[in-house]
Parts: structure tokens; sequence; C-alpha cells
């Protein structure tokens, strides 16, 4: 099976489904190529080269640069989900997410609810997440937290060039909004994927690795992480089992909550800031449902509850690393 | 005079290059028997019991548990009383040489190649070093290449192997439908072998691939030089419709673990790289419908529809029939719905996946089998 990058799987997501549905369209920032590119379309492929080559293929109706004004476009997206398109608009980073709240948190999440049904908005709103890029404290941050607070929006966090490409061909097809993180640094990883088209289904739990002493949950990039700290663990005579959510809305409560009663020992990972977060809304979810289950007490392995550091030795601190996790998997695994 | 055999990390997948040992099931100075459990070995893929190659006793255990290693290392000594310590000692020297002597840093980690037939590609795993025979694996509904996790490599120490993804399974191309989907099948795997094996062949195949071998078979009696079918559909009517239903419909992990479950006689087997390969395949666009397609033609509301019994009558090679005696699927059918020239040979205590249930003693059947 080909080797492709999370980048490349992402574009031939994009244009596998502009090609199959003509009612596709994207906008955002510099999605063709824009300012600074001396007026070359195209020459970049928006800001990390995801969309590279779609302009040429679909054209400037369907692939349209827009001014920076997030809340004006992604509202003008919203309303083109709700007239029969199906809109993808790029953020290009999440902290810039914070102007168009009302579009996405009492616009689009609510249309289903307020209509009673009847109303759909196949929206896909992308935006790159995560910390270790030195892009300072405004372009850093991991907010699916925040999203996944707000019932009515779908939330979808990859951690491989696989899944990336399976979960944005669902998002497209999902009629309901999804906010769709990618990480900044896993665009230039590599993994298998297919060439042809494929669905992964949300609320679809991965076991990216067997294990039987402890269970290390990993949400997005944090996975590679988790892998990591599995090969130390494994020298150690500790066996991790990693399970990556890969959807934080709707999660798949029943396949973390089986590996919790199988294996009773828990860590979860998580790049994002720690209070509120899909971290703690997990442990609350094991506490409440696997209580008996749990031989340790959850731990959690988090970003400190700060904004990401822009000096490179704070930011690399900042992150959560292999250590850390494998730290905290050996200070329950005997228990 | 005294005997020492060696104890190593064996290659389980043509990707795996190292395994950590998690247990050892004997303690140094225990007897061993042949075929008895000896340590478990993890690997990123699986994790599974190594057996014991020789009795004797467990005489030195040079890697410790949670020791990793490359493929091939020396994880123990087993010898018998008479040897000393000191034919011990120059064995384990010996074989850290024999290891770094391979040169091969990747421990024949190999990729799988798309082969570009006449509707599509058939996707192939080959190792082993060419030669003027080469045994062929061909997997059942549902499975894959990785079906010979177990067996491939073994069998490449002494042969090429190809391993085929049939069409719409693993990464090969679906087919549509129609009722002469088998024999398209047939030319797809057929197409493949002529690119890269266009030698003698052995065949080895599993389940519904039982079908598609015993085709190439008889219409190509001079090119197969034996046949080791496990567990073959088309050797009588009975089998279990509803796993091929249920499987085609689990789009999920969960419900296709339970699927799969019923495959073997002990569902722990299962790892979940197991089931996200199986998943991987079944979620392309096309496949679905291509694995209806084949359900269709393997079975109906009457029972199994295709009839090997008469292309393996018709064989001069040798034929070997392996069935576990659990197996729930295709059971072992009746004595007399079973050709004349077979040899069965039944696994007790193994479902329909004997290959990976009880690989060394379906690895040793297969290469006497080979051998004629």
């Amino acid at each position: 099976m080909a080797q492709k990058s999370f980048r490349q799987a992402l574009n031939e997501a994009l244009h596998f489904e502009m090609a199959r549905d003509p009612r596709v369209i994207m906008m955002g920032e510099d999605l063709t190529g824009g300012a600074g590119a001396n007026g070359v379309k195209d020459a970049w492929g928006g800001a990390f080269g995801v969309t590279k080559g779609l302009l040429g293929a679909f054209g400037p109706e369907r692939i349209r640069d827009t001014p920076i004004s997030e809340a004006a476009f992604i509202g003008a997206a919203a309303g083109a989900a709700l007239t029969g398109l199906r809109p993808i608009a790029e953020i290009m980073f999440v902290d810039f997410a914070g102007v168009c709240l009302d579009q996405i948190m009492n616009q689009a999440a609510k249309f289903r609810y307020m209509f009673g049904g009847r109303a759909k908005t196949p929206l896909v709103i992308r935006a790159t997440y995560g910390a270790g890029s030195r892009s300072g404290s405004q372009h850093t941050q991991a907010l699916h937290s925040i999203f996944t607070h707000i019932p009515g929006l779908k939330v979808v966090i990859p951690s491989t060039p696989y899944d990336a490409k399976g979960l944005l061909l669902q998002a497209i097809r999902d009629d309901d909004p999804v906010i769709f993180l990618e990480h900044k640094m896993l665009y230039d990883t590599v993994g298998e994927v297919p060439d042809g088209a494929y669905t992964i289904p949300f609320a679809e739990a991965r076991v990216a690795r067997d294990g039987k002493d402890v269970l290390i949950i990993a949400i997005g990039r944090m996975v590679s992480v988790a892998e990591e700290a599995a090969r130390k663990l494994a020298a150690d005579g500790i066996s991790a089992c990693i399970i990556d959510p890969r959807t934080t809305s709707p999660l798949d409560e029943d396949t973390l909550l089986d590996f919790t009663d199988k294996i009773g020992r828990v860590v979860i990972v998580d790049e994002a800031n720690p209070r509120c977060s899909v971290a703690t809304d997990i442990s609350a979810l094991l506490a409440d449902k696997s209580f008996d289950a749990l031989k340790a007490p959850i731990k959690l392995v988090t970003a400190p509850h700060s904004p990401v550091p822009y000096a490179p030795n704070l930011e690399d601190a900042y992150i959560p690393t292999a250590a850390a996790v494998a730290k905290a998997a050996t200070s329950i695994a005997k228990r | 005079m005294s005997t020492i055999e060696a104890v190593t990390v064996p290659k389980w997948g043509m990707t795996m290059t190292e395994g950590t040992i998690t247990q050892w099931m004997a303690k140094e100075g225990d007897s061993v028997a042949h075929g008895q459990e000896l340590l478990e070995i993890e690997t990123t893929k699986v994790t599974n019991v190594v057996e014991a190659a020789a009795s004797g006793i467990l005489r030195q255990i040079v890697l410790k548990e949670g020791t990793t290693a490359p493929v091939g290392a020396l994880a123990g000594v087993i010898a018998d009383q008479a040897a000393s310590q000191e034919e011990i000692d120059a064995f384990i020297a010996s074989y850290a040489d024999r290891l770094g002597a391979s040169g091969d840093g990747q421990a024949g980690a190999v990729a799988p190649r798309a082969i570009a037939v006449g509707e599509g590609v058939i996707n192939v795993l080959e190792t082993g070093l060419a030669g003027e025979e080469a045994v062929v694996f061909l997997h059942g509904f549902g499975g894959d290449l990785s079906t010979w996790l177990f067996n491939q490599a073994a069998i490449a120490e002494t042969h090429q192997t190809i391993a085929i993804d049939l069409p719409g399974h693993g990464a090969s191309s679906p087919l549509a439908g129609g009722d002469d989907l088998l024999a398209r099948i047939v030319t797809a795997v057929e197409a493949a072998l002529e690119a890269v094996a266009p030698t003698r062949i052995h065949l080895v195949a599993h389940s519904f691939g039982g079908a598609v071998a015993a085709v190439i078979a008889a219409s190509q009696p001079q090119r197969v030089a034996s046949l080791t079918l496990i567990a073959p559909i088309g050797l009588g009517k009975t089998m279990n419709r509803d796993f091929l239903t249920d499987f085609i419909a689990a789009e999920r992990r969960r419900p296709l673990l339970g699927v799969l479950e019923r495959l073997f006689a002990d569902p722990s087997k299962i790892t979940s790289d197991m089931v996200e390969g199986t998943l991987r395949f079944k979620r392309l666009e096309g496949v679905p419908e291509a694995l209806t397609a084949i359900a269709d033609i393997i079975a109906d509301d009457t029972g199994q529809r295709q009839s090997i019994a008469e292309a393996l009558a018709g064989l001069k090679c040798p034929v070997l029939l392996i069935w576990g005696d659990q197996d729930h699927i295709v059971p072992v059918p009746q004595a007399a719905d079973l050709p004349a020239n077979a040899k069965l040979i039944i696994i007790p205590g193994a479902g329909h996946m004997p290959q990976m249930e009880a690989a060394s003693t379906v690895n040793n059947a297969i290469s006497e089998n080979i051998k004629g």
C-alpha cells in the first residue's frame, strides 16, 4: 500500500470528494496561494500546502480565497450549507475561531435542533492546532475541548495519515457541522494510505496497540507520543495498550469503557490545557461507569494550565512527552 | 554426543523486525517437550507463544523477560544433560556471530507490491529466494495476506513464497459480481502469478481460497506441484452462511470482533491489528459489494455452492487437506465427500484458522506436502 504524508492524505480526500460531489466547495484564506506568491495562483496550496492542485482541478468558483475575515466567511459557509451546498471552510489556525464563535456556536451548531431536525448543515471547518512550531501563543492552542463542549458540533482529531483521509471524507459527507482539527506537526508524518476512497465512521476509536498492563488513551498528535512511551514501557516489562478516540464528539464511550474494564489502569494524554478538558471529561466518564474496574487512580498527562510559551525551551516543556507518559504509566502499573 | 538446540525470536509476518520477551513459561532447568509452549513474545502487531522446537532441558535463558531483540536472536538454549556448560557457552557465542553475519539489519522486512492485472491490481507479498518452484498462499473469504502471518516466513526459509490478496481483499482491487466471478478471480490471480513466479508452484490455500486453488490446479496440472488446502470450501454442503453475511454487515470494530471470534477455537488469538486491518479493506468503496458477490458464489440458503472434489480427484500431485476439529465455519466434511487421493490431517483444538492456531503443526504439514 502506498506511503503518503498526512498532508497528501488530506489533499486526496478533498480532491476525491470535490470530484464526486459538485456541491462541495472550499473557502478560506490563501487557499489558492494568493498574497505573497507573486500573483502565481496555487503557488502554495494554502498556508500548509494541503489544498495544492484543487484550484486547477475545480476552478475559482469552487475554491474561493477570502479576506482575513473569519466571522464573515464562516457565517457564509454556514449559510451555504443550509442552502444545499457542502462547504469546507478553512481557518488557518484554530485560535482564530474565537472571532467566529457566534457563527459556530450560536448558529451552525443549533440549526438542526432549532428547526426540528429539518435543517441540514453539512459544514466542515478545517483548522490547524497544536504546539511545537514556534508559532506563539495565539497560533498553537489545542482547543478541541471547547468545541467538544458545544452540542450540535462533531469534533474530529486524526492522528495518522490513514485516519486523516477516511475521517475527512466522512466529515464532508456528514450532514452536521464538523470541526476537523489538523496538528501542524503531523503534516509531514507518513503512513500507509489506500489510493481509493474510504470512510471511517465517527465514534469509532482505534486500538493503536494491544497491551494488558496499562491503558493509554491519547488524543491527536499525542498518539505518537504514547506509542513512543509504550516502547519505553515495553523495555521495562510493562505492556501498554493505546486507544485513539479519533473523534471527541461523538465519543466512542463503549470502547473506552471496555478496555478500562479489561485493564483497570488508565493514563489519558492530551496536549490541551487540563481544566474542563476532553481528558478530564473522559476521566469522569471512566470514574463514573468503570469505577469498580479501576485498580489505580486515573492519571492525566496534559499541557500545564498556561498559554503556549513562545520561547523554544518553554514551548518544549509545555508539550507532554513520552517520558512523562511512561512515568505516569509506571506509577500505576504495579499498584 | 550432546544435542544443543536454539530457541530464537521468530518472524511473525514479513514486516516484523523485533520482538519483546514478555513471559517465559518454563524455568531454567525445566524439562521441555517438543511443541510445548515455551515463551510469549510481543511485537507491534501481535503477541504470540513460541513452542519448543526440540525436547530436552531448558538449560539457559539468554533473553530475559522485558528484553527486546531482533528476529533470529537467541532467546534460550535447550540441551540434554550431557551438554557441558562450556559447550552451551560456545553455542551462545557462535549464535551471536550467526545473527550478525546475516547482514540484514531489517531482519528481512519486505513490503507488498501491486501487480497490474486485467481488472485492476493484485497485491502480493514475496519473500524467499527465487528458485525453480514457488509456494503460493491464497487466503479465504474476508482474509488477506496477513492470514499467513505465522507461516510465510517459515516456508520462505526453503522456498520462494508469494502471499496474495484475492480481489476485493487487502489491497487488491474489487471485482464486480456475476456468474463468472470465480473464473475472473482465478484469471486475476493467474495473471499476477505469471508476473511474479512463472515457475512451478505449490499452492497453499485457505477456505474460499481453496476453491480458487482447485481451479488453478485443475487447469494447469503441469504447473502445480502440490496442493495444501486448509478448511477449503467445496467438499460438502454444510457451512455457516451467517458468518458471511455478518462479516459483510460489520462496519465497526466491536461487531467485527464478534464475527472474527467465530473463526477461532481460542478467540484470544485475535489482535486489534487483525481487526483494524480487516476493517481497512472493508471500508474501501466497492469492497462491500465485491464481498457480497463472493459470498453469493460461496453459499446460498441450501449451503455451499462450490464443489472441488472432482477437480481434486483428477490431480496427480500431492493433495493435503488440513482441518481444525472445532471449525464451525466450514466443518470437517464427511468421509464420502473427500477425494480418495487426498490426505487429511485433523488438528485437535483448532477452529477455522489452524494456520494461525496451530502454526507449527501446519507449517510442518505444508513442508512435508511440498516434498511430496
